[in-house]
């Protein structure tokens, strides 16, 4: 595991540059352009508001529903849209995987760089409606990192578990999409996290992004301190599941140019 | 260095011929149900294709090493096991030093970047650094010869300028050991002629395997060729020796036609 680690760290300008391949070309020629990072959050949470403040009334205590809803779909937007490019991204560069050598996880990796820029531009929008909406900005502000750090393991963790096994099956191109929308309702974002009845509560637990979703609206919106409990487990299933995939990935990646 | 910068010890390499590796879930399923059903274990039939059997050789330092033969002779899977692109199945492969591999036309460039785009690009994807690329873009722009087009998408290039940028690139990389292709076909004559300079330059220092079908190329610069036919070393020595005798061996074939 050093030894990768020291090798991914010798090739940090690739990932570097594959990021800033990838959104340059996500974005290239479409009109929007980097403002898809935007527009995405947004209108989910037009929809959202519209319908489960204005029809359905969740319960969201003192905090108004839409940056309820968006304090939310940040870090959730980050970990589906990296799913979706990011399991996709070993098969999609076959070209680069039979004919140039490098090490194969920072594909994957890359597309975490690109979820990043997006969650740093959406992050704009939510700046202006804490402004708008008068939410108190607090200390606890500052455990956003940790949040989004335990955020990024674990979505690398699943990455590169996903971007193997889509090489090996194909039909994972649709399963990937399917395990998207059911995790998205298994997640707190459209609801809060306290809805859900005591004796359900531990499935949220073991779901890491419940947690980060959970703790990111807390520290932003609500202004308390994460969940700390909560977030060293899921900190502590992140790293275990990055570790497992990180073997699981480097023991398959030799044959990725004979399977592509 | 006292040991060889590139060595093969009977490598062998297969790929599996009539059906792609890759799987489906509902093969697998079938499988598992046929198992559960017959009780016997059935697995699909798989053809493997020897693309290189036992193959051993070694190449020196100053050595410029010429790889001949047919379509599908196995030539390019011995630069993708050398650049670790590929493994073997059995044997065993040594290479010390950094390696700069050109091997198929137009990898890791990207049609929507720019030239000036992708020459970063594909410099960090041949591990340089951003400082060694900068310090070297002039003359890898000025050898590429593409100064007006450096700001163009490169979809809207030639197949030969992708070439042109491909191996201008790898060329000023630096590397120790230097694998290139059959790629030049692509490039005009000027181009090819500067390629071919380039590299006598660098076989100054530098190891070089070069596959061609150019023969005139390959006698004119390497100083030791292997022929290869099915997967096998069929001759290995001198440039003019292993090249004539590829050439009986193809005329008598072609007598058999």
């Amino acid at each position: 595991m050093y030894s990768w680690m020291l090798e991914l760290w010798k090739y940090r300008e690739l990932l570097f540059a594959l990021s800033i391949r990838e959104i340059k070309i996500r974005y290239k020629q479409t009109v929007f352009g980097i403002l898809w990072a935007i527009i995405q959050p947004l209108s989910l949470m037009i929809v959202f508001t519209f319908v489960f403040s204005y029809f359905l009334k969740i319960d969201t205590g003192h905090v108004p529903y839409p940056i309820f809803a968006y304090s939310a779909l940040l870090p959730w937007t980050f970990f589906s849209t990296s799913l979706y490019f990011g399991s996709l991204s070993v098969i999609t560069n076959s070209s680069l995987i039979t004919k140039v050598y490098f090490p194969r996880e920072i594909l994957p990796f890359s597309s975490l760089g690109v979820a990043i820029l997006d969650l740093a531009v959406a992050s704009f929008l939510f700046m202006g409606m804490v402004l708008v909406y008068n939410t108190p900005i607090t200390f606890n502000l500052i455990f956003i990192p940790v949040i989004l750090l335990v955020e990024i393991a674990f979505t690398a963790a699943i990455l590169l578990i996903f971007s193997t096994l889509i090489v090996i099956w194909r039909d994972l191109k649709f399963v990937i999409p399917l395990i998207t929308q059911l995790w998205f309702f298994a997640t707190p974002v459209i609801y809060p996290l306290a809805k859900i009845p005591e004796k359900y509560r531990f499935i949220y637990m073991i779901n890491p992004i419940s947690i980060i979703v959970d703790d990111f609206r807390a520290v932003s919106v609500y202004g308390t301190q994460p969940n700390w409990y909560g977030l060293i487990i899921a900190g502590s299933i992140s790293l275990f599941i990055f570790v497992a995939g990180y073997i699981f990935f480097k023991a398959n990646e030799k044959r990725f140019a004979d399977i592509v | 260095m006292n040991s060889y910068p590139i060595e093969f010890l009977n490598v062998s390499k297969s790929y599996s011929l009539n059906r792609l590796k890759y799987q489906t879930l509902s093969e697998n399923f079938g499988q598992i149900f046929q198992r559960i059903l017959t009780g016997k274990k059935r697995t699909l039939q798989t053809e493997d294709f020897w693309a290189l059997k036992n193959i051993s050789f070694k190449v020196g330092t100053d050595t410029v090493l010429g790889i001949i033969g047919r379509n599908g002779a196995g030539k390019t899977t011995i630069l993708k096991l050398i650049s670790q692109i590929t493994y073997p199945d059995s044997g065993s492969i040594q290479v010390h030093g950094k390696v700069g591999a050109f091997i198929e036309l137009g990898a890791g460039l990207h049609p929507e970047l720019s030239g000036r785009e992708n020459i970063y690009l594909y410099g960090s994807i041949l591990g340089m650094k951003r400082k060694e690329i900068n310090e070297k873009f002039p003359e890898i722009v000025k050898f590429s010869g593409i100064e007006k087009f450096l700001d163009t998408p490169i979809k809207k290039y030639s197949s030969g300028m992708y070439a042109r940028i491909g191996f201008s690139v790898v060329a000023f990389m630096n590397p120790d050991i230097f694998l290139i292709d059959e790629v030049l076909a692509v490039g005009d004559q000027i181009f090819q002629e500067r390629c071919i300079e380039k590299m006598r330059q660098l076989a100054k220092t530098k190891t070089i395997v070069f596959v061609s079908h150019n023969l005139d190329a390959v006698r004119d610069i390497c100083t030791e060729v292997i022929y290869i036919e099915s997967g096998r070393v069929k001759k290995w020595g001198k440039p003019k020796l292993v090249i004539d005798f590829y050439n009986n061996r193809a005329r008598s074939e072609k007598y058999v036609l």
